[in-house]
């Protein structure tokens, strides 16, 4: 995680700094809609995962190059932990943070009123579980809710548009993924009466839409 | 010889109360107003209670802040009742007066303008009984509509105009003046009104006739159908004694309480069952927000006339703190004086306003806190010696003040072989009561001695309690389980090893688990429940009472009240039977004074009486009652008078009768092999006597049949050994009688009371109590059930019940000890003071577990020595013993276990000078088996779920820590202060750690349980499996836990 920060993010933000020439910020809001992963115990199953909720973020952007540009976000989660096998389920309260670098190429000259673009990035995603503990947990047998936090690296995707409302304002519409593994540190894998295991991989697929101000 | 000093003992016991001091508090102000006060009402935001003085033709305004009478407005004579409109402008005054000579000129109403007291008065004609409002949501009755019930008719008046208008007729009779001296306005007008002015004030209730004996109508009248007009539901009421002319309604409307019965449209849901009659003794009011009935019922213990002042002797008036649901007793207030009128409650419920004998009574029901009350925190103190241990046994009770203050009290034993210590003091006080076995040597039964508690200050009449001092010789057979108040019916329930047991004097069906003997449920009643059945299919329990009309249906596996099966009007079910066709009651019919057999529909929720008993009159005695066969094939009802009757399910009817005994009573089963028994008598399937049970020089109990043999409990008195006899295999054969711990419950009624009285008081302990406990009279009583799970039969028993296992006849074998371990982790690391468990066989018949502190050193029939000294006991069944070693043993130790069967052997073990061992946690499901180990953050049990956090205070609960200063007695609880502190102190490790430990000693009120309180700094190791070790003196052990840094 480390590796990646110096490696990636420090050095693009600098280049980004280096080369400048035009500058965006903006605030993005939407809902975030998470997979769950499986969750297997000798003789039974579950799912572990969040709850879909709402997203909020800001971005800092520079303008590289007329098809390219890089930018630095910040997302918040309302998304809290659950855990469901057969008709029963188990939830507690969380949210989490994420921090990311991504590059963005835009399909049309950044004059253009409207323009779509594919991003991808990287960075890291805080996940918190703030639910009270409770000595017995509906589902315990699958795994633990814990008033914790748990950091894990992340790699994003995204692909929208962008729509000039006004010389210097554009409204941002776009779907992105936010990829990291399973938060274990907040949502753990039962230990007794048996060890269980969860999936690894944690998707979560967020329709936003936002306003930047390009100066 | 040493029985005849027992009883010589106990007959000066007996004597001894009347000298005893009682409460001699009261709780309430008396306002005596000079006169005769007829009805009252409060007028909150003015600051007055309105009085109609009867004699002195006034309404008196009594002031809410100093209690004096400021102001008296003359109005017409003999003002009978008031209401004040809802709206608080007009107050309404009745004026009763019929005359023998049928004038009608003083019949009035009078509407008092409360803003400047003037007075419009109308003739009503008839003689005006009661008033009360309805709130109408109408414009144009912005006052409310009066409610106005005279001798003939029921009439509206609008308080504005004046305007009266005929709703219905009401035929009634009312009693002439002039009348005979003395006698209260109550008994002239025979009649009360009251509405739910804390409700919606759209529900009036109503007594007329009343004290006239058969001619009482209580009614609803119901205004929520306004504009049209309101319902008028008329119920004929029939009781005995007559209800006195008394209504509270409660906030919705939908029930009240008229005289001594709590009544809904659909008829008695209770009668106040100790009721004594009386000419005006009787106020009540309901407080519904909080479920409770204030009131004056005269019974036993109280007065039913006036209060002799020279008389110490005399009873003092108790208000009486009961359910609003089944009017069970909670508590007893001592009042100055009687109450003999309408009582009312202010809107906050603090604060109880009260026509009694001087005028009125301000009782603050709602700061009992802040006055002298005593409660102790037992019923009953069982003391059980046993053929191992014949030296003195004791128990103890704390007694408190609810309020917390400091009330003085003082205790008696009326027997010499019972002590009490402190006698006298000042709460909270822990009362240890000590029983010396010599003084009951020749009592091989249990002898009950009620200890009287008196106090100068306090103003409630505190409950006696029970000490049950059991003294068996080794060949009585059974355990006791000690269970208080007056118990009327049991029955099993093998389908979930459970049986249900009915307390009558708390209105409640108890649920015992069959494996346990542990109570695990209570199911609330209506009031008195005396009888219980479970359906065909096994999924309901039904429940008849001695004083409600309905019969309550319960789901078996809910736990809960599913319906209530409504008697015809004045039946009162005693006995239920479930038969494959119909299901029977047997009730006493309060109008005939007669039994009468009725049917039930669960689907409507109706009991029907049946038009006949086959080819016989459905009349038989009260007292009568039904047994059904296991089967559901036929139904056995047997009558005191000595007459039997079969019901047959296939025929749907009663096909038989015969009387070849003049009384008949104890005893009633039915098998399912076509015999029946009813006292000792053996019947055939035609009711021909076939055969007589030995009762073994006492009387008829109870009788279990199981196949075609069965068991049968005899006694000779509620102090005696109880004798049970097993037929294996038929009931003609003859049976070994063993003698029992404790005699099985006799019937409270006498045989051959045909038509005779329908209750009365029974003749369990509480005879010399200040709150008599009075329960249904029983000839014919139901005491044995089996529990094929457990192989065990249950009888009730003087103490509550006792458990015999099913081969209690056969030979008991020698108990054998295999393992001493530590009772907390299984490990043979043992300390003085230490809880053990003892693994072995034959130790115990049965299983039974005790909640008694100090903790017994007999336990069921099993004791256990340790060096030869017997130790305290929790818990004992055949392959396991629960116990607590005592402080003074170190080094080498020996244990041995005596049963009936013999002593086991020798158990060599060592015990060391400390074995901190954390308990692990019993609760079933996920968190059995974690150690109980508490977050002091959130109080709750350290699981994966609820892991150790940094700065965490962990309360750790563990066995072992041996002595302590001070030094605590084995099997005693721990006290609080000074704190039992280990002598040794302990270390306490978390991932390699230390923790802090601040605390290390007895948990204060247990028996032999350590607590360690550690705070855990920042920076242990975190993880799902951390070790938590505790060492003390060399010894350790650990425990795994979960740590998450937060």
């Amino acid at each position: 995680m480390k590796t990646f920060v110096l490696r990636v993010l420090v050095p693009a933000a600098f280049c980004a700094a280096a080369w400048g020439q035009q500058w965006e910020v903006g605030a993005v809001g939407g809902a975030g809609f998470l997979n769950t992963v499986p969750v297997s115990t000798p003789g039974a199953s579950a799912t572990a995962g969040f709850s879909a909720g709402a997203v909020g973020g800001v971005y800092f952007g520079q303008n590289l190059y007329s098809s390219l540009s890089g930018e630095i976000r910040y997302e918040f989660f309302d998304s809290n932990l659950k855990l469901s096998s057969g008709g029963a389920s188990a939830s507690f309260t969380g949210i989490a943070h994420a921090l990311h670098y991504d590059l963005i190429w835009h399909t049309r000259r950044k004059n253009s009123p409207v323009q779509y673009y594919l991003a991808v990035g990287g960075g890291m995603k805080l996940f918190q579980g703030l639910g009270s503990p409770e000595a017995y947990q509906p589902l315990m047998q699958f795994g633990y809710f814990t008033r914790a936090h748990a950091i894990e690296p992340m790699g994003t995707v995204a692909g929208g548009m962008t729509y000039r409302l006004a010389p210097r304002m554009f409204l941002r519409l776009e779907v992105r993924d936010f990829i990291s593994p399973f938060p274990t540190g907040v949502l753990t894998p039962a230990v007794a009466p048996a060890s269980a295991k969860f999936g690894s991989i944690l998707n979560n697929l967020t329709p936003m839409a936002g306003i930047s101000y390009v100066f | 010889m040493r029985f005849n000093r027992l009883s010589v003992t106990l007959l000066l016991a007996v004597s001894i109360p009347s000298v005893l001091p009682s409460a001699a508090a009261s709780l309430g102000t008396v306002v005596p107003i000079g006169g005769t006060a007829s009805d009252i009402v409060l007028d909150e935001s003015r600051g007055y209670v309105y009085i109609a003085d009867f004699g002195s033709n006034t309404i008196d305004f009594l002031s809410l802040s100093d209690l004096k009478i400021h102001t008296s407005l003359n109005v017409a004579a003999q003002p009978g009742s008031l209401a004040m409109s809802p709206d608080g402008s007009y107050l309404v005054v009745t004026h009763y007066n019929a005359t023998a000579a049928g004038a009608t000129a003083g019949n009035l109403v009078t509407i008092i303008n409360l803003s400047d007291n003037t007075q419009q008065t109308l003739a009503t004609g008839e003689p005006p009984l009661g008033v009360a409002f309805l709130n109408v949501p109408d414009a144009r009755y912005p006052s409310g509509v009066a409610v106005i019930v005279t001798t003939a008719n029921i009439w509206e008046m609008d308080p504005v105009s004046g305007k009266l208008t005929l709703l219905t007729s009401l035929a009634n009779v009312s009693s002439s003046l002039p009348i005979q001296a003395p006698a209260s306005p109550g008994q002239i007008t025979e009649a009360a009104m009251a509405w739910n002015s804390a409700g919606d004030g759209l529900s009036i209730w109503g007594l007329a006739g009343a004290t006239t004996g058969t001619s009482q109508v209580v009614f609803k009248i119901d205004g929520h159908s306004w504009p049209n007009a309101p319902s008028v539901y008329p119920i004929s009421y029939t009781s005995s004694p007559a209800l006195l002319p008394r209504v509270s309604v409660s906030a919705d409307g939908s029930y009240a309480m008229v005289g001594y019965s709590l009544v809904n449209l659909n008829g008695i849901v209770g009668r106040y069952p100790n009721i004594l009659a009386s000419k005006n003794i009787t106020g009540h009011t309901i407080d519904s927000a909080g479920g409770i009935l204030y009131g004056q019922l005269p019974d036993s213990s109280q007065p039913t006339g006036p209060v002799a002042a020279s008389s110490s002797a005399t009873p003092l008036p108790n208000l009486l703190i009961m359910s609003s649901s089944s009017m069970a007793v909670q508590d007893r207030i001592v009042l100055p004086e009687n109450l003999v009128g309408r009582a009312l409650l202010n809107a906050a419920g603090t604060v109880m306003y009260a026509i009694s004998e001087s005028g009125v009574t301000v009782i603050p029901v709602g700061s009992l806190s802040q006055y002298h009350r005593l409660s102790a925190s037992a019923e009953d103190v069982l003391l059980e010696t046993n053929f191992c241990n014949r030296s003195t046994v004791t128990g103890t009770f704390t007694l408190s003040d609810p309020g917390g203050n400091h009330t003085d009290f003082s205790i008696f034993s009326p027997v010499a072989g019972v002590s009490v210590s402190p006698a006298a003091g000042t709460t909270p006080a822990t009362i240890t009561v000590t029983a010396n076995p010599s003084a009951f040597a020749t009592a091989t039964g249990t002898s009950p001695v009620d200890l009287t508690i008196g106090s100068v200050s306090a103003v409630n009449a505190a409950k006696t309690v029970r000490v049950l001092v059991s003294n068996p010789d080794v060949e009585q057979r059974g355990t006791i389980v000690d269970v208080p108040g007056v118990l009327g019916d049991i029955v099993p329930d093998a389908a979930r090893n459970r049986f249900y047991i009915a307390r009558e004097d708390r209105d409640e069906v108890l649920v015992f688990d069959g494996s346990t003997n542990s109570q695990i449920a209570t199911l609330p009643t209506l009031t008195t429940p005396m009888s219980l059945a479970i359906t065909g299919d096994s999924q309901y329990l039904l429940v008849g009472h001695n004083d409600s009309q309905f019969v309550t249906m319960y789901d078996l596996n809910a736990l809960q009240m599913v319906s209530a099966i409504v008697l015809p009007g004045g039946h009162y079910g005693r006995s239920l039977a479930v038969s494959n066709s119909a299901i029977l009651v047997l009730a006493r019919d309060e109008g005939t004074g007669l039994g009468a057999v009725d049917s039930l529909d669960l689907s409507t929720e109706l009991g029907t009486m049946l038009s006949s008993l086959g080819a016989y009159l459905n009349k038989v005695s009260p007292q009568s009652a039904l047994a059904a066969a296991p089967n559901g094939a036929t139904v056995i009802l047997a009558d005191p008078g000595g007459t039997v009757m079969l019901y047959s399910a296939a025929a749907n009817t009663f096909t038989a009768a015969r009387q070849d005994f003049t009384a008949l009573g104890g005893a009633i089963a039915a098998s399912s092999y076509d015999q029946y028994v009813v006292g000792n008598y053996v019947f055939n399937s035609s009711l021909v006597p076939i055969g007589t049970l030995a009762e073994s020089g006492g009387s008829s109990s109870g009788f279990l049949f199981t196949g075609q043999g069965g068991y049968f409990a005899t006694s000779a008195s509620s102090t005696s050994p109880g004798v049970i006899q097993e037929f294996t295999t038929s009931l003609t054969g003859g049976a070994s009688p063993t003698a029992m711990v404790e005699a099985p419950l006799l019937p409270t009624a006498t045989a051959a009371t045909s038509g005779g009285t329908t209750t009365g008081t029974s003749s369990s302990s509480s005879s010399t109590s200040s709150t008599t406990t009075t329960s249904a009279a029983m000839t014919f009583t139901r005491t044995v059930a089996a529990m094929p799970a457990d192989n065990t039969v249950v009888a009730l028993t003087t103490s509550g019940f006792t458990v015999l296992a099913s081969s209690y006849g056969a030979s008991a074998a020698t108990p054998t000890i295999a393992s001493v371990v530590n009772a907390a982790n299984n490990s043979t690391a043992l300390a003085p003071g230490a809880l053990i468990t003892v693994y072995g066989t034959s130790m115990s018949p049965v299983n039974v577990a005790t909640a008694q502190i100090p903790l017994p050193t007999a336990l069921g029939q099993s004791c256990l020595s340790v060096n030869g000294t017997p130790v305290p006991l929790l818990f004992v069944s055949g392959t396991q013993v629960n116990a607590q070693l005592p402080y003074n043993v170190g080094g080498n130790a020996s244990v041995a276990i005596h049963t009936p069967g013999g002593i086991s052997n020798n158990y060599n073990f060592t015990v060391g000078v400390a074995a901190p061992s954390v308990f692990m946690n019993g609760t079933a499901g996920p968190l059995t088996g974690l150690p109980t180990i508490v977050r002091a953050a959130n109080n709750q049990l350290v699981t994966p779920t609820n892991p150790v956090n940094y700065n965490d205070t962990l309360l750790i609960y563990t066995n072992g820590l041996g002595l302590t200063s001070p030094q605590v007695t084995a099997g005693s609880a721990a006290p609080s202060s000074p704190l039992a502190n280990a002598v040794l102190q302990p270390t306490v490790t978390l991932g390699g750690a230390n923790l802090s430990v601040s605390y290390a000693g007895l948990v204060p009120g247990q028996v032999g349980v350590y607590q360690i309180n550690a705070t855990v700094p920042f920076g242990v190791p975190q993880g799902l499996s951390v070790p938590l070790a505790i060492n003390q003196a060399g010894a350790s052990s650990s425990v795994n836990v979960r740590v998450v840094g937060n």
